[in-house]
């Protein structure tokens, strides 16, 4: 049992902050959750020299070969800076799932790409049928076309799909639709003629697309692992991603913690500081208890996922307990900070919001309670 | 970052999960537990547990222990945690007392006290509260009055649990009587030997049918040299210990019996022809009870580390202890809800499921906020110390 950081995941954790203090004010975050992107090739650039594309890419492929529980480090402190755009879509979803299941040569033609910031990836998955969380619900079809596959079906809640290079297309290629034995991964051209992308409007500022795939050709090397294998390719991608999501909500649920705190040893109303009221006390108490086991929780899963090969059943435990403790954070921080959080211009409500995105973003929390009971036997 | 267990760990929770199999029956974890009272069966168990080497893993060698980390000892708890038995049977001394006899005792008392601890020998209980001195333990009333080299002692004690079978008082008491002393500069600690002339034990039964008790000192002689560290110093002699004592009595592992049961029986009780397994509520409710006890577990590891290797926890243990026994409520509740009509029957009856264990839970989960600090004054302290708000009591 060890619950001491690296000296090098320190300094890559102080850098961040320092750079996201300097570089990504709030300011900037009302900024990109305007901007059509979500980001800047100056801000992409400059991540990129920090090497955060490369961290978790392999050193073969010109990348830095860090962990995961380097990369929940980071995503932490993005989590605290509310970062929008195409990093985690990127990172997560892309680089993960290459360097998992990509072949020599998709490997070669991708990571070190990803780790040099040249390209962006996106997971293209959910579907309109799915009207609650169900990942391996697959209607979409790719059916073999001379060389290629023919891809035909809409994907909705693409993260970044707009400024992506490559979406990584779940689709079916058994002869029954929705059969999930018969679920395959392809690495789509985001400019394949036969794409259309409309933007959703989402509450967290996330870049959310709505894809229409209508006869896209994939040519047969295209695809990202086995054929009709993506279930478990997908699997394991998903719970990889819930913990990186999980990450960033500990990030932010420290930082709303912090704003309420500074906030109650300031304000003064009956001549004290409101935060020598038991009241406002037992509120930010109940916010410490929901972070240090959101954390713990989540350095837990992600040490799990690495170590024990794999185990499903924290990660659920931890996407589940997060996503709800998130959301009772920030609903605190907004009682503790009154009326003044309640504000447009108030930095609370970028985390408010984002905590209603990220609780749903990769199965909320029933969706995870669900898998746990399946888990107890039950 | 490391959540595992060294091989040598391993080995010895392996070693000790057979040992326990074999010897802990439910009539001692029970007793052990309960609080009825430690009978011969938990006296005998306590005896083996240190006789088979289980005792004392991390306490130092001179005193009789094997030196090594107390992640052993934590061990321990978390497996006699799973066998419902939550600690050792001889727990006061074990868990509470002995750490602060290590810190703060003279030589003779460690020397006395430590080596009959570890064997599983004696028994302590806690002498605190007061019926005027609760959460305010400051301001205990009890008195000390010197008296050549013993002191001469009087006054009433509440919720001393433990003191029907214990053969010692780890008793606070007030020894500077000057109304304008510091009244947490004035408490000094003492140990009393429970035969003492003077002292009676009235019991006081709990609505879950454990037994406390009230003590009365009535003119009690203490010698000098039962004084535990200095004289006066006693207040922060409680305080200090109290964040190491709340790692070894809140023990997650002590609900997974409890959500074990409630799971085999929602797999065995079909409801209209269905296994209430398949009940989209019920699976909420477990699952639900899993996760809690998981991160719960996340929380114990960390204090507990902290501990381990020495580090301040000037909070950590609160937030621990806050968190394990509300989710103990919450499981209980989430149980009584499962059982439905047959969650009102108690051990004995007929019908009763689960051999009455949820609607025992549920009845002695009233106590888990309470005892050892409320969750008010624990929230609070939170507060102030890890976040740094300003003082409210």
């Amino acid at each position: 049992m060890d619950f001491i950081i690296t000296k090098e995941q320190q300094r890559m954790q102080k850098a961040a902050r320092e750079f996201l203090k300097a570089k990504y004010p709030s300011d900037f975050v009302r900024e990109m959750e305007q901007d059509e992107k979500g980001f800047t090739t100056k801000l992409w650039r400059k991540m990129n020299e920090l090497d955060w594309m490369a961290l978790t890419v392999p050193e073969a492929y010109d990348g830095v070969g860090g962990g995961l529980l380097d990369l929940v480090l980071l995503l932490e402190e993005m989590g605290r800076a509310c970062v929008l755009g195409p990093f985690f879509s990127t990172v997560v979803l892309g680089a993960f799932s290459i360097a998992e299941y990509g072949s020599e040569t998709q490997k070669q033609a991708f990571l070190p790409k990803i780790a040099n910031g040249k390209i962006r990836l996106t997971l293209a998955l959910t579907e309109p049928e799915t009207t609650r969380y169900d990942p391996m619900t697959v209607s979409t079809t790719a059916r073999p076309h001379g060389e290629n596959y023919r891809i035909n079906g809409t994907k909705l809640f693409v993260q970044n799909a707009s400024t992506a290079d490559t979406l990584i297309c779940a689709a079916c290629t058994a002869d029954q639709v929705s059969d999930k034995n018969g679920i395959t991964l392809f690495l789509v051209d985001a400019k394949s003629s036969g794409i259309r992308m409309t933007p959703l409007k989402a509450i967290g500022g996330e870049k959310l697309y709505e894809v229409i795939f209508t006869d896209v050709d994939v040519p047969g090397d295209r695809i990202l692992g086995r054929l009709n294998g993506g279930e478990a390719q997908l699997k394991n991608i998903l719970d990889y991603a819930a913990i990186c999501k999980c990450a960033e909500m500990v990030g932010g649920a420290e930082k709303v913690l912090e704003m309420a705190a500074d906030y109650a040893r300031e304000r003064r109303q009956f001549g004290k500081p409101i935060g020598s009221f038991q009241s406002i006390q037992h509120h930010c108490a109940n916010m410490l208890i929901l972070l240090e086991g959101s954390r713990y929780i989540t350095y837990k899963a992600a040490w799990m996922l690495e170590n024990e090969g794999g185990d499903s059943r924290e990660v659920a435990i931890a996407k589940a307990w997060v996503s709800d403790a998130y959301k009772k954070i920030t609903a605190l921080g907004h009682q503790v900070q009154g009326g003044a959080a309640f504000m447009e211009e108030h930095d609370m409500q970028l985390f408010s919001r984002r905590s209603a995105e990220a609780a749903v973003t990769f199965g909320d929390s029933a969706y995870h309670r669900n898998r746990i009971a399946c888990s107890l036997g039950l | 970052m490391d959540f595992g267990y060294t091989p040598e760990e391993i080995e010895y929770r392996e070693k000790l999960s057979a040992f326990l199999d074999k010897e802990m029956t439910e009539e001692i974890a029970r007793q052990n537990w309960e609080d009825l009272g430690v009978g011969p069966e938990a006296r005998e168990f306590s005896r083996k547990l240190a006789a088979f080497g289980f005792l004392g893993m991390s306490w130092p060698k001179e005193y009789g222990g094997q030196g090594l980390s107390q992640t052993y000892d934590f061990i321990l708890l978390d497996e006699l945690g799973k066998r419902w038995g939550a600690h050792v049977p001889l727990d006061v001394g074990y868990t509470m007392v002995g750490p602060t006899i290590l810190r703060r005792g003279s030589e003779a008392i460690k020397k006395e006290f430590i080596p009959q601890i570890i064997e599983g020998e004696i028994e302590f209980c806690l002498g605190y509260t007061e019926p005027d001195a609760g959460s305010d333990l400051a301001s205990l009333r009890m008195e000390a009055v010197e008296d050549g080299d013993d002191y001469i002692i009087n006054g009433q004690k509440t919720f001393n649990t433990e003191c029907h079978y214990s053969e010692y008082h780890w008793l606070a008491a007030r020894t500077d009587l000057n109304p304008e002393s510091p009244k947490h500069r004035s408490i000094t600690m003492f140990i009393v030997d429970m035969n003492s002339p003077g002292i009676t034990v009235r019991p006081m039964m709990t609505m879950s049918g454990e037994q406390t008790n009230e003590v009365f000192y009535d003119n009690v002689r203490v010698p000098k040299n039962r004084i535990v560290g200095e004289p006066n110093k006693g207040f922060y002699y409680v305080m200090e210990a109290l964040a190491s004592e709340r790692n070894q009595v809140f023990i997650p592992a002590r609900l997974m019996p409890i959500l074990n049961e409630l799971i085999q029986y929602v797999k065995e009780t079909k409801h209209n022809g269905n296994p209430l397994a398949a009940d989209p509520l019920t699976r909420d409710r477990l699952a639900q009870a899993a996760i809690e006890l998981e991160v719960a577990g996340v929380l114990a590891d960390h204090s507990r580390w902290l501990e381990s290797n020495g580090m301040p926890l000037p909070y950590e243990a609160e937030v621990t202890k806050i968190f394990i026994s509300e989710a103990e409520q919450r499981l209980a509740n989430a149980g009584m809800e499962i059982l439905g009509l047959y969650s009102q029957l108690l051990e004995g009856s007929k019908y009763v499921p689960i051999r009455g264990r949820i609607s025992w839970e549920w009845l002695h989960s009233f106590m888990t906020t309470l005892g050892g600090g409320t969750s008010e004054v624990g929230r609070s302290v939170i507060a102030q110390r890890g976040l740094g708000l300003p003082r409210s009591f």
